[in-house]
């Protein structure tokens, strides 16, 4: 009986959630979706993309800063923030399991203008040397994992260690041509090595890059993913920042006022 | 509440007005929303022009600051855009403050409040489209120089329209879409209401942006003159994409408000107001 009363309360509701749905209104249209969809890509793409490049650019730039020990824990970190706060804002407004992918979809437009024009045609560095990372991938894992638990809690818990781990494993695909060995004037480097050789920045400071602490390199072969475990926590903390931003930078200021002023 | 005025007026501070006797559609792509177009257009326009400007000139006259041709391609450029900008500001802020003010007691319908937050969304995406530029298509340039030429002076060929320009465009805007909402959308903006933590975040976003620059430029001055992107000191630019947010509250208290609007014309006209209504009140 119980059963039958909920179904029949679920049928009410779906038949009043589509009537919602169909409603004509007299000025809200599809317009307003367009134009907020559409305008929202640019602040969207450029929070993402500043806070990647501010946190992890450097290792984001070059192919040979791609390293196994910090590339992997501040990639992590740096890039599932802003893609957590539009997980949020989404899932509040609409339900919309979408927040990160449209954050990564954004990003990775932005990202790519900025590199072509800006890196490749102004500036003549190669793309194979420049190319952006991507974390479409990884960000439609983590909206799925908020679909299926419904908690962000569990999100953050499950979702920033596999942030860390596709997000690596969808870039190193790209990335591992440029880890093979070469012979480079009497000595074995990577292809990568080689490009930044070649292509000099005298305004990088080369001691940042080439004298690598030792710690980590005691784990042999173990070193990246080491670096994974604890990209994936650190990320867990980027998600939060995330959250933050969401809930009470986008979200708690509807409608509220300084009364002071 | 000013939406559930629906006395009509005629509004002939503003052109396009639903209340200006046209009976066009407040949302129509020509009317409440044509002020993204232009808008857009303007901002694309600066940009596509300081992109070839360096494009053509930053390798030639811009590297060294000492030399006469930096003063006349870059300097001049610095000066132009702060000119430009501070005209533009003068003569935006003018119009909106004064007609403002002539609209700010007047009564309005609620077609002529729906076009004005059409309008606010117009600036508001402007304001989106600068940040982008700000925040993501000049920092690219910045860090592609900056890594790989010997800077000599705060205003390098990137920093020229990154810092001088559209950091400060990004305030003007800001400021612009609040000035534009205090006069013309009393139901959400007006003065009595006190200062909406939307715009707060939203500006103050902005405003210390342009603060971190002195900060970025006097540490690239005492620590570190090479370009180390991550380095600590550039950290407070990122505040800036997150205190931006305010942008969503901006986008979701006006939503609630034309929710409010809908009502308020379904009762005028008779129809029984939709679940959906009662649930944005």
């Amino acid at each position: 009986m119980a059963a039958g009363t909920t179904t029949a309360g679920e049928r009410q509701r779906r038949l009043e959630l589509r009537a919602l749905l169909n409603k004509k209104y007299k000025w809200i249209d599809r317009k307003w979706d367009l134009v907020f969809w559409i305008t929202a890509i640019f602040v969207v793409g450029g929070a993402a993309d500043i806070t990647k490049q501010l946190f992890a650019g450097d290792w984001d730039f070059w192919t040979d800063w791609k390293d196994p020990q910090w590339w992997p824990v501040i990639t992590a970190f740096a890039t599932i923030i802003i893609p957590s706060a539009l997980q949020y804002i989404q899932w509040v407004a609409w339900r919309f399991p979408t927040g990160a992918t449209y954050t990564a979809v954004c990003f990775f437009m932005c990202a790519w203008v900025g590199r072509y024009f800006q890196w490749h045609v102004a500036e003549s560095y190669p793309l194979s040397f420049v190319w952006p990372i991507s974390i479409v991938g990884a960000a439609i894992i983590l909206d799925w994992i908020l679909l299926k638990t419904r908690s962000f809690i569990l999100t953050s818990l499950f979702g920033g260690p596999i942030w860390a781990l596709l997000v690596w494993a969808f870039n190193y695909v790209p990335l591992a041509a440029y880890l093979q060995p070469a012979h480079f004037m009497n000595h074995v480097l990577t292809v990568a090595d080689v490009q930044g050789i070649v292509y000099i920045r005298s305004q990088t400071p080369e001691y940042l890059r080439h004298i690598e602490r030792g710690a980590l390199r005691s784990f042999l072969g173990e070193t990246q993913y080491v670096s994974l475990v604890f990209g994936g926590t650190v990320a867990v903390a980027g998600y939060w920042i995330g959250q933050f931003i969401g809930r009470y930078l986008a979200v708690w200021p509807i409608r509220r006022y300084i009364k002071t002023l | 509440m000013a939406g559930s005025s629906a006395r009509k007026i005629d509004a002939p501070i503003e052109k396009g007005g639903a209340a200006h006797g046209t009976e066009r559609n407040p949302t129509d792509w020509m009317v409440g929303w044509n002020s993204l177009f232009w808008g857009s257009a303007l901002v694309m326009g600066a940009n596509v022009f300081l992109w070839f400007w360096d494009y053509k000139y930053a390798f030639v006259a811009g590297l060294n600051s000492a030399s006469p041709e930096f003063t006349l391609y870059y300097r001049t450029l610095f000066w132009g855009e702060l000119i430009v900008l501070g005209v533009f500001t003068g003569i935006w802020y003018g119009w909106l403050v004064r007609t403002g003010r002539q609209l700010a007691n007047q009564p309005f319908t609620r077609a002529e409040e729906v076009r004005r937050i059409a309008v606010l969304w117009s600036i508001i995406g402007v304001t989106s489209l600068s940040i982008y530029i700000e925040a993501s298509f000049w920092p690219n340039w910045d860090g592609a120089w900056h890594q790989t030429l010997v800077r000599d002076t705060a205003l390098t060929p990137t920093h020229i329209p990154m810092f001088y320009f559209f950091f400060p465009l990004s305030v003007v805007l800001a400021l612009g879409a609040y000035l534009y909402g205090m006069y013309r959308i009393p139901a959400l903006y007006s003065r009595d209401k006190g200062f909406p933590w939307s715009f707060f975040l939203l500006i103050s976003a902005a405003v210390l942006e342009c603060m971190e620059v002195a900060f970025n430029e006097w540490g690239h001055s005492l620590w570190v003159s090479e370009e180390f992107f991550s380095v600590p000191f550039h950290w407070p630019f990122v505040a800036y994409g997150w205190l931006a947010a305010g942008m969503f509250a901006v986008w979701g208290e006006t939503i609630l408000r034309l929710f409010e609007i809908e009502k308020a014309e379904e009762e005028a006209s008779g129809q029984p107001p939709a679940r959906a209504q009662a649930i944005a009140d």
